[in-house]
């Protein structure tokens, strides 16, 4: 390039195109990242939640749980659709999302502002946690659709490392807030709250929606890291509380017939 | 205080190729200064603080009441309108920049121009003329004056595309000012007689969706206009009529 040669000439700038009225298919990419990051991402996550929150019942409850999803009918086509290929295309379409922006946050330090570069720090933590976790978790070791007796003392053997406890900490939070913003996000630009006070009401439900979750994700890694099911053996029967209550017990001894 | 002073750093550049540099001013304080005055006060004695002779500031503007958009530059790094810009409300030395958004045509002067081809490209207005009288236009009842009045007070000054993180020349995004003035002429009357044509429009690339919501240009926006609530109206607007286009085509 001949101004090369100039170094102290500014780059002239040309400037930001016009809006391509009705042109190229970028509307059908972004909305998909957006419904995807809601539905089934967002659903899935909160169903991952509550099953982890059954490890607060022990190893038993745990695998009697991680048992019943992998019973689900076509588990391995579900999987794929709903939860790996869309956490792929919100993941990478995310980063080129981010790359594009140019956050101006030294300027114009505002909330709304802090928020935008925040939900793309917490969705790259939350991308690079994902990948890492179902790669240890769902692909490599023990495998756990086949054995969720092991489920347990699977991820409690993640979590005795304490770097390991700590990337799982830092990434449950910044996946509650990634959420939680992401949803209201959702409501204002498509449109379900166009108005100032009721974003900022449903600001306050994403935020105790988020804060709840973030809370439960917790406790559910206490329970592995805990001493109340310390050193959880190999494997288990998977059990659920409901199978062993006495009524259960007692109906199961009834020799019928 | 005869000796009261203020002083201002104007970032200059002769040409869109040219370097930029800053140059100091120094001037008597006088009550009730604005940015443009002061500028103004340069131009009649162009000397800089060091006393060495300079050309007068080139800049936009009109109507000095914040008004007409024509002053909006980056003061104290902040994008607003220079008229209103009291000096006495102002951190010194004041740094003054042009935007950095658009292209550079002399020391505070920018083309703004890609608004304009933005608001022609949604089709911003209501398209009245003929060859013959077309009478008076439908009543527009005072619930709805109440809502576009608001959108209507845009003065173009692009301080809402100047300070969006997603207004720039990767994403090409059409910006909050053109969003907001689609929902304006949507719910016009007459003006919705092109409502499709402006939602298809937004829907293209550089369109509506390329909003992160960061709500700058609602912060920013020297007339209150309330853009983060036309985004959203239009964003449900665009992608119903995106919706209807795939299930009629």
């Amino acid at each position: 390039m001949a101004t090369a040669q100039h170094s102290a000439a500014p780059v002239v700038h040309r400037g930001v195109q016009p809006l391509r009225a009705g042109q190229g298919t970028s509307f059908l990419w972004h909305k998909l990242h957006s419904l995807l990051g809601v539905i089934p991402i967002g659903a899935f996550l909160i169903e991952h939640l509550l099953s982890n929150f059954e490890a607060l019942k022990g190893p038993a409850a745990y695998a009697a749980q991680v048992k019943f999803l992998n019973s689900l009918p076509l588990v391995r086509v579900l999987e794929w659709v709903f939860i790996f290929l869309p956490l792929l295309y919100h993941g990478i379409y995310g980063v080129y999302i981010w790359i594009r922006g140019k956050s101006n946050i030294v300027y114009y330090p505002w909330a709304g502002n802090w928020m935008y570069v925040a939900q793309r720090y917490t969705g790259l933590i939350a991308f690079a946690y994902i990948a890492y976790h179902v790669a240890t978790q769902r692909f490599l070791g023990v495998n756990l659709p086949e054995n969720p007796g092991a489920s347990f003392h699977k991820v409690q053997a993640e979590l005795a490392h304490p770097l390991i406890l700590a990337v799982y900490i830092i990434a449950m939070i910044a996946v509650c807030w990634h959420f939680a913003y992401g949803v209201w996000l959702f409501a204002a630009k498509w449109g379900i709250t166009p108005g100032a006070k009721a974003r900022r009401r449903f600001g306050w439900v994403c935020l105790a929606g988020g804060v709840a979750l973030c809370v439960m994700g917790l406790a559910s890694i206490w329970a592995f890291v805990g001493p109340k099911y310390a050193n959880a053996p190999d494997t288990v029967a998977p059990v659920s509380r409901l199978q062993v209550t006495p009524v259960r017990a007692a109906l199961g001894s009834i020799r019928w017939g | 205080m005869a000796s009261r002073t203020v002083q201002l750093e104007i970032k200059r550049q002769a040409s869109p190729d040219a370097p930029a540099v800053w140059e100091k001013f120094e001037l008597e304080w006088r009550p009730g200064m604005n940015v443009i005055s002061a500028m103004m006060e340069i131009a009649a004695n162009p000397v800089t603080a060091e006393g060495r002779e300079t050309t007068p500031i080139s800049y936009d503007s009109n109507c000095l009441e914040e008004i007409c958009g024509s002053c909006a530059m980056r003061i104290n790094g902040k994008a607003r309108m220079a008229c209103s810009a009291l000096i006495d409300n102002l951190e010194q030395p004041i740094r003054i920049e042009p935007l950095s958004k658009f292209p550079l045509v002399r020391d505070l002067q920018v083309d703004r121009s890609v608004l304009f081809k933005n608001l022609m490209a949604v089709k911003a207005w209501v398209p009245v003329d003929g060859t013959y009288d077309l009478g008076s236009g439908p009543r527009v009842f005072p619930q709805q004056q109440e809502v576009s009045y608001p959108l209507s007070n845009c003065i173009s000054c692009t301080c809402c595309m100047e300070v969006c993180p997603q207004f720039n020349e990767e994403t090409g995004f059409v910006g909050a000012a053109t969003i907001a003035q689609v929902k304006l002429f949507n719910n016009h009357p007459t003006g919705k007689v092109l409502k499709e044509e402006r939602l298809r429009a937004l829907a293209g690339d550089g369109g509506i969706q390329e909003c992160g919501f960061a709500q700058n240009c609602v912060e920013v926006c020297p007339k209150q206009i309330p853009l983060t609530n036309a985004i959203s109206d239009v964003g449900r607007d665009v992608l119903v009529q995106k919706v209807k286009d795939f299930l009629r085509g």
